[in-house]
């Protein structure tokens, strides 16, 4: 191997306006075919960092280095059309004089030394754009937009493949599918991919790594579960979980306090002190539901979900807490009626700031 | 100086005339419906093929001593001396005329543009709000387009300073004659200086007022997309009264000069041998391909340049050049000579001989003054148009491996190929019309129809510049037509 990671971002400024700037970026992907999401808020300078990478905007300060080949650093800018590095926009960017064929066709000759082949029709095929090959892109949908713009990206066979919001506009009912295809065919040709959304769920299903970008910086980047359970720091709690923030008081590394919820048994993720006043981290899926229990507290919201009911109770010091109830659960609670929780409560990973 | 005062009186008459033929026509066509208004929204524009003066030398053999309205009396009611019952439609009256029906397209164009772009009826509007006819009109359409009509009479004002053609036939003294004369027979630069200086600030004010109330005419938005609005049906009798209006305008801004041009030109049959009309052709043919590739080529290559590399200089640039339409052509065209012949003397100092040949009295000279009075032309038409075009589908095909380059040929323009025969269009008509430039800067013995037209008519043989002007008027009356969308439709 004549390189060691197929990407490297080291200590670059991404600026794509005076406020909207991501600082000191790192990111390093070690394997072939790896998959990224960079998740944040709207309007962070997600789509700023895919554009740089391409090469479309030049860089401050830092180094981007893919397969060994420095792309972008102060003083170096390899132009987007020699970079072998495909990005499928957010928004239509089709030829609006090329058939749906001849646009996804239209960089396939570009990349003659992969060590994969990359077949339109199968393409057409799993993105589901069959009878779609010869209409013009005034003729089309956004979504369906979107899946030709996705099949002209992966047929141009990029070195790095940048999905920028790729799902967005396709319909709800196809795009669980489409995830799932498209995510085969990338782990299939070991198409290395950095993803930019602001769906978590999307992002766990699709990556293998995450990254978190808020407030100009990327806070944390981990794997999809490490994320969602194990957050470093309140922003990206926030960011990421429905669920909220008590106060509680640190016992020992298995234990903590809650008012009125009593000992909490765990594993602390971050440790402190005995009797140190922490913030904990309650998610909806950490309290279970139980009649008998002698913990009763308060209903003050019901909410339908489809395969769950989320419950909000409310504690004797006036914490609302967010419970998941299996949809199926036999009998309903009403709003105001009490609402038993099963002690002790246990909580695999304590979340603590 | 009668020069600034027969300017001014000629500006005011074709301005109020030019004001009620296009804003009334733009009126009736955009806002009712009676017979033929399809029809009349397309025919009006075609005036746009007859310049002022072909119009003056049409006006001046109809109504002559033995004209054409002679011969018709005549074989109507018998032999007799009818001149002294023909009225005379020459001098300032005649220039007055042949000017306001050549123009008045550019307010009809422009205002009904604006009525177009209006997302509802103002009129039933207005009428639900009370007013009659009358006061709407009045206090609701006239104000509401009012930044069109000015920009549409901005252009007639300067067209009409910068006329030469008509002025010239009419024996008026104008600015434009003035710089002629001064320049061309007593050789007296500073008077033609003087003059031209006058007239430029003429000129400057009018192009700030028009390029000002574009930018006002360009907030007529409509929230939900353009729609055709609905026409309000005339009465049977106003119906057929509004039709003879507009086919009276039709008549005499277009079928008038074009009749008397094929009459004179089937009555004298002898300049057919006279005149070589495939030389004239092919001269026109030639200044208008050379003209478009320079032109067109030089736009794209400026626009091209801007989109990707986003200079503002670039942007600040290309902005001054294209004030360029604003200048008369006779003074583009003794300017360029003045200039043209101070280098070659500048440069012969160096040794560097032959410049002025190069440039004055040949086609190469003449497409250079040609290119910088038409260059605003070019250069928006495809400004516009790749505007259009998103910029992330550059950005797309530089992805996919496609340099700019490459992506300038595939992706450009194969988009704006459109807009390309659409602006070589729009450049032929003004070829085929431009007079000034052309008789001062072309080469010995070259013509064009224009200056066909015009060496007749200066030597009073109106019936050999018969020929020359139909040609003109068939070519450029065929190329509007081509382009009839696209002028109504914006521009």
């Amino acid at each position: 191997m004549p390189f060691q990671n197929v990407l490297q971002i080291t200590n670059v400024t991404f600026v794509a306006s005076k406020n909207n700037k991501v600082l000191d970026f790192n990111l390093t992907i070690k394997n072939e075919g790896d998959i990224i999401c960079l998740l944040g808020p709207s309007g962070i300078g997600k789509t700023t960092i895919l554009r740089s990478i391409a090469g479309l905007q030049k860089i401050v300060k830092g180094k981007i280095i893919l397969k060994g080949v420095t792309l972008s650093s102060e003083k170096r800018h390899i132009e987007p059309e020699r970079r072998n590095i495909a990005l499928s926009f957010q928004d239509n960017s089709l030829f609006p004089h090329f058939t749906v064929l001849e646009n996804i066709n239209f960089g396939a000759k570009r990349n003659r030394k992969a060590n994969y082949e990359m077949n339109a029709k199968e393409l057409i095929e799993i993105l589901h754009l069959e009878g779609l090959e010869g209409k013009y892109p005034h003729q089309i949908s956004a979504g369906e937009a979107q899946r030709v713009s996705l099949a002209r990206s992966l047929m141009s066979k990029p070195d790095l493949l940048l999905l920028d919001e790729p799902f967005s506009n396709i319909d709800q009912s196809l795009k669980v599918e489409v995830q799932k295809n498209i995510k085969k065919i990338l782990k299939e040709k070991k198409i290395t991919t950095i993803m930019v959304t602001h769906d978590s769920y999307e992002a766990y299903d699709m990556a293998d790594y995450c990254g978190i970008i808020l407030s100009q910086t990327m806070k944390q980047y981990d794997t999809p579960y490490n994320v969602h359970h194990t957050p470093n720091s309140i922003e990206v709690a926030n960011f990421l979980n429905k669920g909220i923030l008590v106060d509680a008081k640190v016992i020992d590394d298995e234990t903590v306090e809650h008012a009125c919820l009593g000992q909490i048994k765990g594993h602390l993720v971050n440790k402190y002190p005995k009797d140190t006043l922490v913030k904990l981290l309650i998610q909806p899926e950490d309290l279970e539901h139980d009649d008998k229990s002698k913990l009763q507290l308060k209903i003050v919201d019901r909410k339908f979900r489809g395969t769950n009911f989320i419950y909000t109770l409310k504690t004797k010091n006036e914490d609302l807490i967010p419970v998941f109830v299996h949809s199926h659960h036999i009998h309903q609670h009403e709003v105001e009626e009490n609402f038993g929780i099963k002690t002790p409560i246990y909580i695999d990973h304590l979340v603590c700031f | 100086m009668t020069y600034v005062s027969n300017s001014l009186l000629i500006l005011i008459g074709v301005m109020s005339l030019t004001f009620c033929l296009g804003v009334f026509a733009a009126y009736f066509v955009s806002f009712y419906e009676f017979p033929g208004v399809n029809f009349f929204k397309w025919a009006l524009i075609l005036s746009f093929a007859v310049p002022a003066y072909i119009y003056a030398y049409s006006l001046t053999a109809f109504f002559e001593n033995y004209g054409s309205l002679h011969s018709l009396l005549s074989f109507l009611f018998g032999e007799q001396n009818y001149n002294p019952y023909i009225p005379k439609f020459d001098g300032l009256v005649g220039a007055i005329l042949s000017m306001s029906f050549s123009l008045f397209g550019y307010v009809y164009v422009l205002t009904r543009a604006s009525f177009y772009h209006q997302s509802h009826n103002l009129i039933e509007v207005s009428k639900n709000l009370g007013y009659s006819a009358r006061e709407s009109f009045l206090k609701i359409i006239l104000p509401s387009a009012r930044p069109a009509i000015v920009a549409g009479l901005a252009l007639v004002a300067m067209e009409c300073l910068a006329d030469f053609g008509t002025v010239s036939f009419f024996g008026i003294s104008t600015l434009t004659t003035g710089i002629y004369n001064s320049w061309i027979s007593f050789d007296d630069l500073n008077t033609a200086n003087q003059l031209s200086f006058i007239l430029l600030i003429f000129i400057f004010v009018l192009f700030f007022v028009e390029n000002h109330s574009r930018g006002d005419a360009k907030y007529h938005q409509p929230s939900q997309g353009f729609r055709q609005i609905p026409r309000i049906e005339l009465t049977k009798n106003k119906g057929r009264l509004v039709s003879l209006f507009l086919s009276i305008l039709f008549f005499l801004s277009f079928l008038f000069p074009f009749l008397q041009m094929s009459y004179w030109t089937i009555k004298f049959p002898k300049y057919f041998e006279q005149i070589d009309i495939l030389a004239l052709n092919l001269n026109t043919l030639t200044l208008v391909i050379l003209a478009s590739i320079a032109l067109i080529g030089f736009s794209f290559l400026i626009n091209f340049g801007n989109r990707i590399s986003k200079s503002k200089l670039l942007d600040q640039l290309s902005l001054f050049s294209i004030s360029g339409y604003a200048m008369p052509g006779i003074i583009l065209a003794i300017a360029f000579m003045t200039f043209v012949s101070w280098t070659s003397e500048a440069l012969e100092t160096f040794g560097i001989f032959g410049i002025k040949s190069v440039f004055i009295g040949s086609v190469l000279g003449l497409i250079f003054a040609y290119f910088i009075r038409f260059y605003s032309l070019a250069f928006n038409g495809i400004k516009s148009s790749y505007l259009k075009i998103n910029q992330s589908i550059d950005e797309s095909s530089y992805l996919l491996g496609y340099t700019k380059f490459r992506t300038f040929r595939k992706i450009h323009i194969p988009q704006l190929k459109d807009s390309i025969v659409l602006i070589g269009i729009l450049i032929a008509i003004e070829i085929i019309k431009e007079l000034p430039m052309t008789l001062i800067l072309r080469p010995f013995n070259f013509d064009t129809f224009a200056t066909k037209a015009h060496a007749y008519a200066s030597q009073d043989l109106l019936e050999g510049a018969a020929l020359p002007s139909l040609f003109l008027i068939l070519w450029g009356g065929l190329l509007i037509f081509l382009t009839s969308k696209h002028i109504l439709s914006e521009k």
